[in-house]
């Protein structure tokens, strides 16, 4: 007989609420967006308006004519529309005097691509938002296509592999560090597997939203989209955070840091061989995502290396 | 009870644009320029760095943005503006849709610009008239007068608790927008008077943290069906509101422009010219010398262009014996003037007489007064029985 | 066009969750459900922190699903430390 641990973990004392979304909501079996949403419902509590987009999260963030899945106010908005509706209902709240948590909760498809502009605006601007940009390496709900976002030689439906093809030929776009350039207040990239650092982050974000922007970039697997099973969701997330294919930080105010230092990262075939959309790479290419794996973590560490010693100190 | 004065002060339409924004106390505006449009966000912008102005000021990155701001904060329960043209209007199109569909009250200034497809920068109607299908209340003025105190209207219509929908203030770009007359701008206080019947409507539905009410469900079936149908009836009501609107201004202002329409010398007329903007003052003066002439020729300015007064024109234009519409712009599928094709749609009701359409002044060719004796030498002939010509580009006549 | 009664109080695509939460019955999903060993469960909580519809509810001393919701992803089986879950055939179960 085991000697039963009585206590809960640390992590169940930071749910402020308790989870907002109906028990049963049309999510994939093992879709790590579900548990990202029901984790940031129960954090962030019920002052929170959600700006949703068309994407896997829609079915669920939309209601359904009088009928809703979830009890937290959303605005439903295009995909060309999400940071800016969110700046004008934070606009009005405050100058309305409320403390409100408008979150956007977005795929990489729209704030990589079709979102951009708008997003780019708006942390320029500095508007009170927390962004929160869930990473699944393309537009999932549409039945898997590439987005800017896609791994250099990922399989999708829009780059397929065949005779002339190999997947997506471009390396991807890298968001969190093109917003961490728009000198917002809070900058970081999380994932489920580092379950507390995700959390802390979320914290972090309500706290640094007084200031200004704050964009968080969580790492989420589609099991449908990568060919992966359903149980599989939270060790990929792990792996990818091994290999330092995913690493984890943040950047207050400009000053970048790790927030988990892997000792010994394990190699990124460890992680590609987890799923059917990197089948087809051959050893040259796997040798090539290698090289991009540890080039773009060396540019990362690089950037922690610049600003002050202590880290706590504010620009 | 009536309002002071206001002050005189000889100011652009851009500028009037402005001062009616500013006197409403918008909470939101959403800047972004483009010509001929851009005074209306810097004199704004102006205003609220001087503090006359209470308001969030956001310089956004494009007008689809702008849009969406404006949209997003009246669904949060504020009161927002935004001004754009021509191809800003159209950037913001997805913008445009979702602001109607969500019955949001926002109210923009569209200063009419050449669009879409030939870049121009110079006067036309055809950026509201590609806009048209959006859902949206438009509306056209004549002078700057006319644009300040119709933008303090706007805010009471859109808001109103039985419309609950975007409005469209039209002006004519170039001509009016850096045309600078004589202005009578009310006090706030009187605005806020003039406004103050909304505080005591009900409250509209908003987003508020604290109730779990969403804003856009994904509309099925049936449901569907029973908000456009909610949609088309609040743009139904829409007209019979503004008249009311109108009138209560006038009272309250001393000016009122007719409301929907305004029907000037036309109840003995025997002939009707229909325009709007500002080719309508034009048209005044040459309407009065044909009646010196004596030609009984009557001029209706169409203020309200969506939703289209039926009733009104029906009413003015049955028993007379011909119609020339005036348009500014072109109905692409038609070979026609737009607002000719939608008064052609009232044909059954007004009866087989000639309707005539009139294309001119697209891209700041000015409609003179020699092309507006022409139209109406055209549609007095055709009054008699004689043969005429459906269209007319009048600009080209000479070689077409 | 008398229009008896709307099916919403609302002039625009509202919804309202205090008038109609709507629920999905996922437990129907699932073709194998987890079976917890009450006695290898540390209650470490993992399981309930990784399960993505949030159903491993607490027991007291250990953590049970709850069927209702329980799509049978499997990851609860995945992720426990102690291998106290077992994924089951949902066939082997009376219904």
């Amino acid at each position: 007989m085991v000697e039963k641990v009585k206590k809960l973990p640390k992590l169940f004392q930071y749910f402020k609420d308790e989870d907002q979304f109906a028990g049963g909501v049309a999510f994939c079996a093992g879709c790590p967006l579900e548990l990202t949403l029901r984790i940031m419902s129960k954090v962030l509590g019920r002052e929170t308006v959600i700006v949703g987009t068309p994407s896997c999260s829609a079915p669920v963030l939309y209601g359904q004519n009088i009928g809703s899945w979830h009890r937290l106010p959303y605005y439903s908005c295009l995909m060309t529309g999400v940071a800016s509706s969110a700046t004008g209902l934070t606009r009005y709240y405050r100058k309305a005097g409320r403390d409100v948590n408008v979150v956007c909760f977005t795929g990489d498809g729209c704030a990589a691509d079709i979102g951009f502009q708008t997003l780019s605006g708006a942390a320029e601007r500095n508007e009170n938002i927390i962004y929160v940009c869930y990473e699944n390496e393309g537009y999932m709900n549409t039945g898997i296509q590439r987005s800017s976002t896609t791994p250099r030689g990922a399989t999708t439906s829009t780059t397929p592999v065949g005779p002339a093809g190999r997947g997506k030929t471009t390396p991807p776009k890298n968001v969190p560090l093109i917003m961490a350039m728009h000198h917002i207040p809070y900058v970081a990239t999380a994932t489920l597997s580092n379950m507390d650092d995700f959390v802390r982050k979320l914290l972090k974000a309500v706290e640094k939203k007084q200031e200004g922007f704050v964009y968080l970039h969580v790492f989420t697997p589609c099991p449908v989209g990568w060919g992966i099973e359903s149980d599989m969701s939270i060790e990929v997330c792990r792996m990818a955070v091994k290999t330092n294919y995913f690493p984890l930080w943040e950047a207050e105010n400009g000053i970048f840091r790790l927030t988990h230092n892997e000792v010994n990262p394990e190699p990124i075939t460890k992680y590609t061989k987890l799923f059917r959309k990197y089948n087809h790479l051959n050893d040259t290419e796997l040798a090539v995502a290698q090289e991009d794996v540890n080039s773009n973590f060396a540019f990362l560490r690089h950037l922690t290396t610049f600003g002050t010693k202590d880290k706590n100190v504010k620009k | 009870m009536k309002a002071k004065e206001g002050e005189l002060k000889v100011i652009t339409g851009n500028s009037a644009a402005a001062y009616g924004a500013m006197l409403c106390r918008p909470d939101v505006v959403a800047s972004y320029p483009i010509t001929p449009q851009t005074e209306v966000v810097e004199q704004l912008s102006r205003f609220h760095a001087d503090g006359i102005l209470d308001a969030e000021m956001v310089e956004v990155e494009g007008e689809n943005s702008a849009m969406n701001i404006v949209a997003a904060a009246t669904l949060a329960g504020g009161r927002a503006f935004t001004a754009t043209s021509s191809w800003g209007l159209v950037y913001m199109y997805d913008a445009v849709l979702q602001a109607a569909g969500f019955r949001a009250p926002v109210v923009m200034a569209n200063v009419n610009r050449e669009t879409p497809g030939i870049l121009a920068v110079s006067s036309g109607q055809q950026d509201m008239i590609s806009t048209r299908d959006a859902g949206w209340i438009q509306l056209i003025v004549e002078n700057s007068q006319e644009i300040l105190d119709t933008i303090i209207m706007a805010f009471r219509l859109a808001e109103d608790y039985d419309i609950q929908l975007p409005v469209m203030v039209n002006y004519d770009g170039f001509y009016l927008s850096y045309l600078a007359e004589g202005v009578r701008i009310p006090t706030r206080e009187d605005v806020d008077k003039y406004l103050a019947i909304l505080k005591t409507q009900p409250q509209r539905t908003i987003l508020n943290p604290q109730k779990p009410i969403g804003a856009g469900s994904h509309g099925i079936l049936t449901e569907f069906m029973e908000l456009r149908y909610k949609h088309c009836a609040a743009l139904e009501r829409a007209k019979k509101k503004l008249d009311e609107i109108d009138c209560e201004f006038g009272e309250f202002f001393g000016r009122s422009y007719g409301g929907q329409i305004e029907e000037y010398r036309t109840e003995d007329a025997d002939i009707i010219i229909l325009t709007s903007g500002s080719t309508v003052g034009t048209t005044r003066t040459v309407v009065d010398a044909k009646r010196t002439a004596g030609l009984k020729v009557g001029l209706i300015k169409l203020r309200m262009f969506r939703p289209f007064p039926r009733e009104k024109l029906i009413q003015t234009i049955t028993g007379k014996k011909a119609v020339g519409v005036i348009d500014r712009s072109v109905c692409f599928g038609w070979n026609c003037g737009p607002i000719y094709m939608e008064l052609r749609a009232l044909s059954p009701e007004i009866g087989r007489i000639p309707i005539m359409s009139f294309i001119d002044g697209l891209a700041n060719i000015d409609i003179t007064t020699p092309h507006i004796e022409r139209a109406i030498n055209d549609v007095h002939k055709a009054s008699k029985g004689e043969p005429y010509q459906e269209v007319t580009w009048i600009p080209l006549e000479e070689y077409l | 066009m008398a229009v008896k009664k709307f099916s919403s109080k609302y002039e625009a695509a509202w919804s309202d969750a205090d008038a109609l939460l709507l629920c999905l019955d996922t437990g129907s999903w699932r073709t194998k459900r987890p079976v917890v060993n009450k006695e290898k469960c540390s209650y470490c909580g993992l399981c309930s922190i990784y399960c993505p519809p949030q159903c491993m509810v607490t027991k007291k001393d250990y953590f049970d699903p709850n069927l209702e919701f329980c799509k049978g992803c499997g990851i609860c089986a995945r992720e426990c430390p102690r291998s106290a879950i077992i994924m089951m055939p949902e066939g082997d179960f009376t219904p």
